[in-house]
């Protein structure tokens, strides 16, 4: 696990870079086994093409670029992709947003992925203190980690109740809990994540300094969890 | 656990064998001064029974006691030397300790890393001299030890402007030395017994950690708290206090909760305070109790030092002042408590044995007219009932025809032998606190309001479910 995702950390450092791109920090979460959606990074016009047609459209379009850490703000970000000729006119807008965006970004290339279906949103976050090493971070996503702030943190490395603990803490709980009649979501999904994460950063921690996984989205349970956007600081 | 080797280095710190005061002196007030005096008169009680041997270079004698002209000269037996001489001196004298074997070494001066680069090269010296020799160190800039029971008391404040608190089963650890020593004088006042103080200034050796550690092992304390500023060492810390809490509550008051508290923190003892989220997140994970401020701090150790834990987190409540049960009530909602359910054996056996215009219930009202055996009947009844699992009793001593003596007999004697925490409150003036202190002295914790004595079992609710959260794995 460790071996996979240090290869993808120390190729990103010889480039001389301290942050992943998106589908590079998901190269290293898949190297322990976090919930990911089937993505591909195609690298021509063709491939996502094939690509697309693999994963089965619609699809999601983003353009990946060290330079381009904001992607919605660079509006290289596509939504619903519904066919081949969508997407070939959709390539063409995305790069060019790109070059407008940053007339020096380097493309690495532009991620096909799945339309997930919509899931309540969290947020798991990594941060090193500099008295007490890596922190791990849980809260609610969108606005209730902009605005309401609701998050509780961990010292790293975190047990299984620590994680349950941290669960149930946060003021948004009964939104995960199933609040009027929504069924509960997957506690174990985002606990068994949680864990890992936890191990991911305490075999990392002399590479990683900071991990947004934002959003996660959660089914109901017994249906998991995807991370639909991921970030990596490097030390 | 750990190995007791930390107990066999930190013991000579409480229980010297014989203390060398290097920097003593004769001139009244200096900080040499005060430090000698304490021994001294500690000796003279027949408290410290070690050896005392002043040392100063220009001295023969004070006050009947050889003074040794320096640390090479001292006798063998010595094995803890507090220094009070100006910084740039320490070096050179910590070299002559390393010389003589002694092993326990107290920096009060102050004058080191909290002043910048030049007292960090002196700290590091130091520092290097201690480990190569296996030496511990508290301190610099500190006010160091204070342990009524052996008598040991470095704190350089003069007994004629600062109390000693007296012995009890309480640690308590700060940085601040100010605060150290404002802190023993209000406990005094307060009649909280201290069993161990350690004020370690700018920590450059022993550290809260090492504190945790023999806290584990010393039975004479019950409950631990500190002071903290800052954490150098997180990960120490963290496995230290997860190690502590097993076995006994810890308490700790964080300053620096806000940005502008945690700027003045960087400032002071030279020490980095993190941010409060983390140390938030490090408490909840090691079961330690964060306190509010230094109030809730005590209450909550008071209760820890005086009851039993309780089983769950239902609370009951007898008052013989309805608005004080209404206010109890309130702080068991706000500290995330519940009212106990009475049973139904407890409703019946209060109504057979109260006057009508009593209420049976949760709150139980023994109302204004009561006596001291309708209490009984309450306390009795709470204890029994296995629906309640902590017991408020709230006395308001000024109503009339409650006998003062006997309901502090009756509380004095259930907290005894109940195996439930029970609280009192006790609100009023100068005779109420005149007879909350015997109380106190009972063995019974009594808070001035219902809702620090609420909060005081909360802090015992919440360990106590750390602790089941422990075993359940």
């Amino acid at each position: 696990m460790k071996e996979e995702a240090l290869k993808v950390i120390k190729e990103v450092l010889a480039q001389g870079r301290k942050s992943l791109v998106e589908y590079e920090a998901k190269q290293v979460l898949k190297a322990y086994g976090l919930p990911l959606p089937e993505e591909k990074l195609a690298k021509t016009v063709d491939e996502a093409i094939k690509y697309a047609n693999e994963i089965g459209y619609p699809v999601v379009m983003k353009l990946m670029s060290p330079q381009i850490l904001h992607k919605s703000d660079a509006k290289v970000v596509m939504l619903k992709i519904k066919n081949d000729e969508e997407l070939k006119q959709k390539w063409e807008e995305i790069h060019e947003n790109a070059r407008k965006y940053r007339p020096d970004a380097e493309i690495l290339g532009v991620l096909i992925a799945p339309m997930l279906k919509l899931g309540r949103e969290i947020i798991i976050g990594v941060t090193e203190d500099p008295q007490f090493g890596h922190a791990i971070m849980f809260g609610l996503g969108g606005i209730f980690v902009e605005i309401l702030k609701d998050v509780t943190f961990r010292i790293i490395p975190i047990e299984e109740k620590d994680a349950w603990t941290m669960i149930k803490s946060i003021n948004g709980y009964p939104i995960l809990a199933g609040a009027r009649g929504e069924p509960p979501a997957d506690m174990k999904a985002i606990v068994d994540m949680m864990l890992k994460v936890s191990q991911l950063v305490d075999d990392l921690k002399d590479y990683i300094k900071e991990m947004d996984l934002n959003p996660i989205f959660v089914y109901p349970e017994g249906e998991g969890v995807v991370i639909v956007d991921a970030r990596i600081i490097l030390k | 656990m750990k190995s007791p080797k930390i107990i066999e280095e930190l013991k000579p710190f409480f229980e010297p064998n014989a203390v060398a005061i290097i920097g003593a002196t004769d001139k009244k007030g200096k900080v040499g001064n005060v430090i000698f005096e304490n021994f001294k008169k500690n000796k003279e009680q027949g408290v410290f029974k070690g050896n005392i041997y002043p040392v100063n270079p220009k001295l023969d004698e004070i006050e009947g006691y050889k003074v040794y002209k320096s640390v090479k000269d001292l006798p063998e037996d010595t094995d803890l030397a507090v220094i009070s001489i100006p910084a740039p001196f320490v070096p050179q004298t910590m070299k002559e300790i390393a010389e003589k074997g002694i092993k326990s070494v107290i920096i009060i001066t102050g004058g080191f890393g909290e002043l910048g680069e030049e007292g960090k090269k002196m700290e590091e010296e130091i520092l290097q001299i201690a480990r190569e020799n296996g030496i511990r160190v508290i301190g610099p800039n500190c006010v160091g030890v204070y342990v009524p029971d052996t008598g040991v008391d470095t704190v350089f404040l003069p007994e004629q402007k600062m109390d000693r608190p007296k012995n009890g089963s309480i640690a308590f650890v700060s940085q601040s030395g100010a605060f150290a020593a404002a802190m023993l004088d209000w406990a005094a006042l307060a009649g909280i017994g201290i069993g161990k103080m350690v004020s370690y200034g700018n920590k450059l050796d022993v550290d809260d950690a090492d504190l945790m550690d023999y806290f584990i092992h010393d039975e004479s304390i019950k409950v631990v708290t500190f002071y903290i500023e800052g954490v150098k060492e997180g990960r120490k810390f963290i496995e230290a206090a997860k190690r502590i809490t097993k076995v006994k509550p810890v308490i700790a008051l964080k300053s620096g909760r806000t940005e502008y508290g945690a700027k003045a923190a960087s400032s002071h003892t030279g020490s980095l305070a993190g941010a409060d989220t983390i140390y938030d997140a490090v408490f909840k994970q090691t079961g330690i109790l964060r306190a509010e401020d230094f109030e809730h701090m005590f209450d909550v150790a008071k209760a820890f030092a005086k009851c039993k834990l309780p089983n769950g987190d239902r609370i009951g409540i007898i008052t013989d002042g309805g608005g004080a049960g209404v206010m109890a009530s309130d702080a068991v909602a706000k500290f995330g408590l519940k009212m106990a359910e009475l049973s139904e054996e407890t409703i019946k056996y209060l109504k057979e044995h109260f006057p009508p215009h009593a209420v049976a219930g949760n709150p139980t009202d023994v109302v204004g007219d009561t006596d001291a055996q309708r209490y009984k009947y309450a306390i009795e009844a709470f204890v029994n009932d296995p629906n309640v699992d902590a017991i408020v009793i709230i006395v308001l001593f000024q109503v009339p025809l409650l006998n003062e003596e006997k309901i502090i007999e009756i509380l004095a004697d259930y907290a005894k032998k109940s195996e439930k925490p029970i609280v009192a409150v006790a609100m009023g003036g100068k005779k109420t606190e005149y007879y909350a202190k015997i109380l106190e002295d009972k063995g019974v914790p009594v808070y001035p309001t219902p809702e620090r004595g609420v909060r005081a079992i909360a802090g015992l609710v919440q360990y106590a479910k750390y602790l089941e959260k422990l075993n359940e794995e």
